[in-house]
């Protein structure tokens, strides 16, 4: 049976949510994230301030160089997540296969609503209706028959659109597409593409299974149906968390180890801090060290027994970094993540001897 | 110093002792080896403040004295230089030089007193037995110590003396290994140490099984065993190790007796279908039958069916397949034996007519 989803996504989020709320700021530039007089980068920026090529996750400091009026503002997460709350309500109203993405964004399998008869592309406009009375904020929809297609027509006539790839148009849909825009193909895999010869979805669709596998291993048979407009991903309602980490970024560059120690401490006794509150133990960890060049590394260790001793993973960080440069170069940014979890119930599937 | 010797007798003794070495050292003086040199032959001496490893060769002597050396530096311009090569160490104030025929090295060096070594570790009675009886001891636990676990006193083996004997149990705290060894220990009560992880895997790889005498030492806070070539130390764990004595059942009287490796590979088949991270599989046994079954989170399926030896009533328990596996993989005899009790109690494994040895592992609820 053809599926039905629908992909939602809110329009410059953080970005509106404060426009909505001070309408000093609206029709003005507006960029919410980290201050430009440190080390921040951009979360969001408004439209208005998106004509100044002011992007996403983009360092303030520069975006403040593009835009000097801008209004630079903190993000104020509170507020967002409930309008998220708000929003993913109206979502249940319609599926209870909602499938949150991040605060603004998600997936719906409507394929068993039967509001407005069945029709998707109405349910779709109906949700974003409601949003709006609900809100006052817009969003962007995309309506199709898998994920893959359904978000990349939410972002197709964005603010405040509508889009539908209907399933005998998506093929041909895929196989205009621009490479670098396949869900799961990043810079790095997209230069690989490139390299190849593969430069839209009608170059990679000439790939065999085969080859795609011998170039690509795991992912191969991913981007081989995804070329012909196959994604066969449900939509799942809760997420599954993969990891779990916290990263901070020094405004001065460190580059004494005790120091950078230090500043370890809090980061892992906030990833522990998580782990406990959301019910799971973690396995492995790994330390990322950006260093003063931008240099980017990652070290991990998996241990047998879930870590939940903070100075046990401080020690285990402390042989983390020593396995690094960090003795010689001075660090910019350290982050701790939790992977390899477990939730607590499931690790008590295997009884104890002691 | 000084010293003339064949490329082969010193790159071996320095291959012996440069696993202690680590990469990067907290000292850059652990980066080295100490060199003395006297009129009994030469010692070569790595450490990591845990595990110190000495290795002893005759070799003429031309003049007494001692240094480190960069250790990985020597090792690798030893294992380059060619077969037939004589080499010739010298080390004079800070200066190390090797030459042989028409190549010379010049190496840094650093002053051998800063070299931390282990001399006196305070040993009682020093115990003598074959190194063949510690390596098999070695050998059947070491498996199932634990890895980084924050229960630091479960990171190494247990080794226990007593009057009859020698004893290591090893535990992660959901299965344990244990093996005896008779053997003449002159000690009036028993004795208990932790051995290190680390020390447990540089100690196993220098052991052979041959019938040359280890003698072991047992300091306050070291052992250290010495062999024919090479003298190990290392520090112990200080902790109290569980009472193990109580986690082996003694009431397990639902036995089973299975051909090993018929079980072993009936597990290692069912285990391709068992969750990945979990690895549990179901056994069912009632009489003169064993089914092991197993199924991952995709519903795909294995069932694998056994005639054993067995006349109790039907029972279900779940293990982890890599516990059970690695128990298997170290009993020795062709008849495994599995006492059991019910679902929630441990599992106690033994080669059929095998004493020396028991396995037991706690049950997972499917």
């Amino acid at each position: 049976m053809t599926r039905k989803i629908i992909h939602i996504d809110m329009d410059a989020f953080y970005a509106a949510v404060e426009q909505r709320d001070d309408p000093r700021l609206r029709g003005r530039p507006v960029v919410v994230g980290g201050s430009p007089d440190s080390r921040g980068v951009v979360a969001t920026a408004s439209y208005e301030a998106r004509r100044y090529g002011i992007r996403s996750a983009m360092p303030a400091a520069r975006a403040r160089l593009l835009c000097p009026e801008a209004v630079f503002l903190r993000p104020r997460f509170e507020t967002y997540r409930k309008v998220s709350r708000q929003i993913q309500t109206i979502f249940r109203r319609y599926t209870a296969l909602v499938e949150p993405l991040s605060l603004d964004e998600a997936y719906l399998d409507v394929s068993e609503c039967r509001t407005c008869r069945g029709s998707a592309t109405l349910i779709a406009r109906r949700i974003k209706e409601e949003i709006y009375a609900n809100t006052e904020l817009r969003a962007s929809a995309g309506v199709s028959y898998n994920k893959f297609l359904a978000k990349l027509a939410s972002d197709i006539d964005k603010p405040d659109g509508l889009y539908l790839i209907a399933p005998d148009a998506g093929a041909k849909f895929v196989a205009e597409l621009e490479i670098g825009r396949f869900h799961g193909v990043g810079r790095a895999t997209e230069a690989r593409m490139h390299a190849l010869g593969i430069y839209t979805g009608a170059d990679l669709r000439q790939w065999s299974l085969e080859e795609l596998e011998a170039a690509f291993g795991k992912r191969g048979p991913f981007y081989y149906y995804i070329a012909r407009g196959i994604d066969e991903r449900p939509v799942r309602p809760v997420r599954e968390r993969k990891s779990l980490g916290s990263e901070t970024t020094f405004s001065r560059d460190l580059s004494d180890i005790s120091a950078m120690l230090a500043a370890l401490r809090p980061l892992a006794a906030e990833v522990l801090a998580n782990l406990q509150k959301k019910q799971l133990l973690a396995y492995t960890f790994t330390l990322k060290v950006k260093f003063h060049d931008f240099q980017l590394i990652t070290r991990a260790h998996s241990a047998r027994a879930p870590v939940t001793d903070i100075e046990a993973l401080m020690a285990l960080l402390g042989a983390l970094l020593e396995r690094t440069e960090a003795v010689s170069k001075p660090v910019r940014l350290l982050g701790v993540t939790a992977s390899g979890l477990r939730t607590a119930s499931e690790t008590e599937q295997q009884l104890g001897l002691f | 110093m000084k010293f003339t010797i064949e490329r082969e007798q010193l790159l071996k003794p320095l291959q012996a002792v440069i696993g202690v070495v680590e990469r990067r050292q907290t000292l850059p003086v652990l980066g080295n080896v100490l060199v003395v040199a006297d009129s009994n032959g030469v010692s070569l001496t790595a450490t990591d403040l845990e595990v110190e490893l000495v290795s002893h060769f005759h070799t003429e002597v031309s003049e007494a004295g001692e240094g480190t050396v960069p250790a990985r530096k020597l090792l690798d311009i030893v294992r380059n230089l060619p077969a037939d090569a004589q080499i010739e160490l010298t080390v004079e104030q800070d200066r190390a030089t090797v030459t042989a025929a028409r190549s010379r090295f010049s190496l840094a060096t650093l002053p051998a007193a800063d070299f931390p070594t282990v001399e006196d570790i305070g040993e009682a009675q020093p115990l003598l037995l074959p190194q063949r009886q510690l390596r098999e001891l070695i050998e059947r636990t070491h498996f199932s110590m634990a890895l980084q676990d924050v229960r630091y006193y479960l990171n190494g083996l247990l080794l226990e003396l007593e009057p009859t004997g020698l004893r290591a149990v090893a535990t992660d705290g959901h299965r344990l290994a244990l093996a005896e060894a008779a053997a003449d220990v002159q000690v009036s009560e028993g004795k208990q140490v932790i051995v290190p992880r680390k020390g447990i895997q540089e100690l196993l790889r220098l052991l052979e099984p041959s019938d040359e005498a280890a003698r072991v030492e047992l300091g306050s806070n070291h052992i250290r065993v010495a062999l024919p070539d090479i003298r190990f130390t290392t520090k112990l764990i200080d902790g109290r190790f569980p009472e193990y004595q109580r986690v082996i059942p003694a009431a397990a009287d639902k036995i089973v007796i299975v051909d090993k490796d018929s079980l072993r590979q009936a597990l290692v088949r069912a285990s391709i279908l068992s969750n990945e991270k979990y690895r549990g599989v179901r056994f069912s046994v009632e009489p003169e039958r064993l089914k092991i079954q197993s199924n991952n989170p995709e519903q795909e399926e294995a069932e694998e069916e056994l005639s054993v030896e067995y006349n109790e009533q039907p029972l279900e328990v779940g293990f982890n397949a890599s516990y059970m596996l690695d128990a298997l993989n170290a009993v020795e005899t062709d008849q495994v034996e599995l006492a059991l009790t019910d679902a929630n109690s441990s599992c106690l494994v033994r080669g059929r007519g095998d004493d020396d040895a028991k396995y037991v592992i706690m049950p997972m609820r499917l």
